[in-house]
């Protein structure tokens, strides 16, 4: 129990008065005092008991999409006495827009259920609520009584997508199930694989008549098995590779370039993981399907920007996560000293897809228009092009992304002309 | 009803801030009365005036009492003037704090610190008649002086401890 400024006040100039009275020895100052000695001892005439409450979060949903507005109702049931008056605050999570009530403020009574309705929304991310300010207090106002109710729930606040379109990858190896990704493999499938002599049991209809009256044998087309295969995506959200242009971030496009490729591949039917490599290593285990796509939104929507020294750069990248010769796509802005590891990747036979949002097309748009900048420009971006030639000749496939345009333009892009994207 | 209490005892504030000091002191009289005339209608004000005027409305008035008390006032009019200065202030602080209050609370309320005002009166009033029995030594004077400031202080420092601004 506290007590409140106006019990202070009043015990203040009844202590006063009684100074004053005694100093002066005036009786009537003394008998003054009397009514003031009455409001400073209601604290200890009439004590209030702790309130006793159950309070209950309900948020629908509870996963949204940015923009999307969330049903967030607080319902707080008194299983204690009577309280003549008490408040309620929702302390709410930072970043967080909420209109509604969000406070209560009267009385409850034992029993009584209160019901505080609010909408809340978000930009991308986590909010986490943790609970309720509680604050009873006598109808004169001279104590009060708080606590501190906890209420959890979380709210995630998904990142925005974009539809891509069919990409060829090509992993080393797939798994046993019918997919989209080529296998290297022969077997049922539609793209043409290579041929070989007839063998009795061989369909008729994928004789090739052609080869045969050449070589005056029976020869059969063989197809290519399209299989699911094991895609690892891994978010950059090293601090270092962050820049930020007219308030937005750069880190915001990685987010939602690798929340596009996860619904991309998830949907195709693959094994899909993510890992986010900032403060710490934040591992979403390999998964198929709906439940996956919500657990990596999820992971997405958490994602921060992180600064650790072992994280600086890429060479403790856990490759162990990912099932060997699986294929690995890495969203980051790149940095000069992050070709080493993708190399390394490479030769221990992960197949390699960068998707590099660009940062200097997305800062040059904050910057002066003038030939210091011109010239700033011009060297940085040679020395991201002698990156990305490291990378390319080290057969890693990149794909540069100008983030003012959809993902899937320079996806498509990338794609015109080549067969398959990894080459032996 | 309770807007309609505050505004009532604080213009009885000033009547008898009025009454107390009209004889002699009538500049002192008409700056109390009117500090309580303003402290009646203090819901026109801003807010911060309003959350401003209303302790040092109660202090200034406690000030006046004393004064009168020293002065050779009627001490009837002093007790009084305590009395009503405690259950305006009082009444403003639970307006302030819940305007829209249902009326059995209001009552409820109003119950509760009329009891409380009008016990305080009556033990002031039994004090006041009855100050000429009392024989005050030395020794409880100083007793009852030293825990006083000891609890004040204490009071002060807590005070601080918990709300530095």
């Amino acid at each position: 129990m506290n007590m409140t400024r106006a019990w202070s006040l009043v015990t203040s100039l009844c202590l006063i008065l009684l100074l004053a009275g005694l100093l002066l020895k005036n009786g009537i100052l003394l008998a003054v005092v009397l009514p003031y000695l009455l409001f400073s001892l209601i604290p200890f005439w009439r004590r209030t008991e702790e309130p006793h409450l159950i309070i209950e979060r309900r948020l629908e949903p509870q996963y949204l999409w940015g923009g999307q507005p969330c049903r967030m109702t607080l319902s707080i049931q008194n299983v204690g006495n009577d309280l003549e008056e008490i408040s309620l605050a929702d302390v709410l999570p930072a970043g967080l827009r909420v209109e509604g009530d969000l406070t209560y403020h009267g009385m409850l009574q034992a029993g009584q259920t209160e019901k505080l309705l609010s909408t809340g929304r978000g930009v991308r991310g986590k909010y986490e609520f943790s609970g309720v300010k509680v604050s009873t207090n006598d109808l004169l106002g001279m104590y009060r009584h708080e606590k501190f109710v906890p209420s959890v729930g979380t709210l995630a606040v998904l990142p925005a997508m974009e539809r891509l379109e069919r990409l060829k990858i090509s992993p080393r190896r797939t798994r046993v199930y019918a997919g989209v990704i080529r296998s290297r493999e022969s077997g049922a499938g539609v793209e043409f694989f290579g041929t070989r002599a007839y063998v009795p049991g061989d369909p008729l209809r994928h004789l090739n008549w052609k080869a045969g009256a050449r070589w005056d044998l029976l020869i059969t087309n063989l197809f290519e098995q399209e299989r699911v295969a094991d895609i690892g995506i891994i978010l950059d959200a090293r601090s270092v590779v962050e820049v930020t242009a007219d308030g937005e971030s750069l880190f915001e496009h990685s987010v939602r370039a690798a929340a596009s490729l996860a619904e991309h591949f998830l949907r195709e039917g693959n094994r899909v993981g993510l890992l986010i490599y900032g403060t710490m290593i934040e591992w979403t285990f390999p998964g198929y399907g709906k439940q996956q796509r919500v657990r990596i939104l999820a992971a997405l929507a958490k994602a921060e920007l992180g600064e650790h020294a072992v994280f600086k750069e890429l060479e403790h990248l856990p490759t162990r996560l990912f099932p060997s010769e699986s294929q690995i796509v890495l969203v980051s802005p790149l940095l000069r000293g992050d070709v080493p590891m993708l190399r390394y990747l490479h030769a221990l036979g992960y197949r390699a897809l960068v998707i590099s949002p660009d940062p200097i097309a997305f800062e040059k748009r904050s910057l002066p228009q003038d030939e210091c900048a011109a010239l700033a420009e011009g060297i940085a971006r040679m020395e991201r092009n002698a990156t990305l030639s490291k990378l390319r000749r080290a057969s890693v496939n990149v794909v540069e992304w100008d983030v003012t345009t959809p993902l899937r333009i320079p996806m498509k892009q990338a794609m015109v002309g080549v067969k398959r994207w990894s080459v032996g | 009803m309770v807007r309609w209490v505050k505004r009532l005892a604080a213009v009885g504030n000033g009547i008898l801030i009025f009454a107390l000091f009209y004889h002699g002191h009538t500049r002192v009289a008409i700056i109390g009365g009117l500090l309580n005339l303003a402290w009646a209608v203090d819901e026109w004000f801003p807010s911060d005036i309003r959350r401003f005027l209303r302790p040092w409305a109660l202090v200034i008035n406690t000030a006046f009492l004393a004064y009168g008390a020293l002065n050779g006032r009627p001490s009837m009019l002093a007790l009084f003037l305590a009395g009503n200065s405690l259950l305006a202030w009082n009444a403003g602080l639970f307006v302030e704090r819940w305007s829209d209050a249902p009326l059995t609370i209001q009552y409820q309320y109003l119950r509760r610190v009329g009891t409380l005002t009008v016990l305080g009166l009556l033990a002031g009033v039994s004090a006041v008649t009855s100050q000429g029995n009392f024989a005050l030594f030395f020794l409880p004077v100083l007793f009852l002086m030293l825990v006083a400031g000891f609890l004040w202080l204490r009071l002060i420092s807590r005070t601080l401890k918990e709300d530095p601004g």
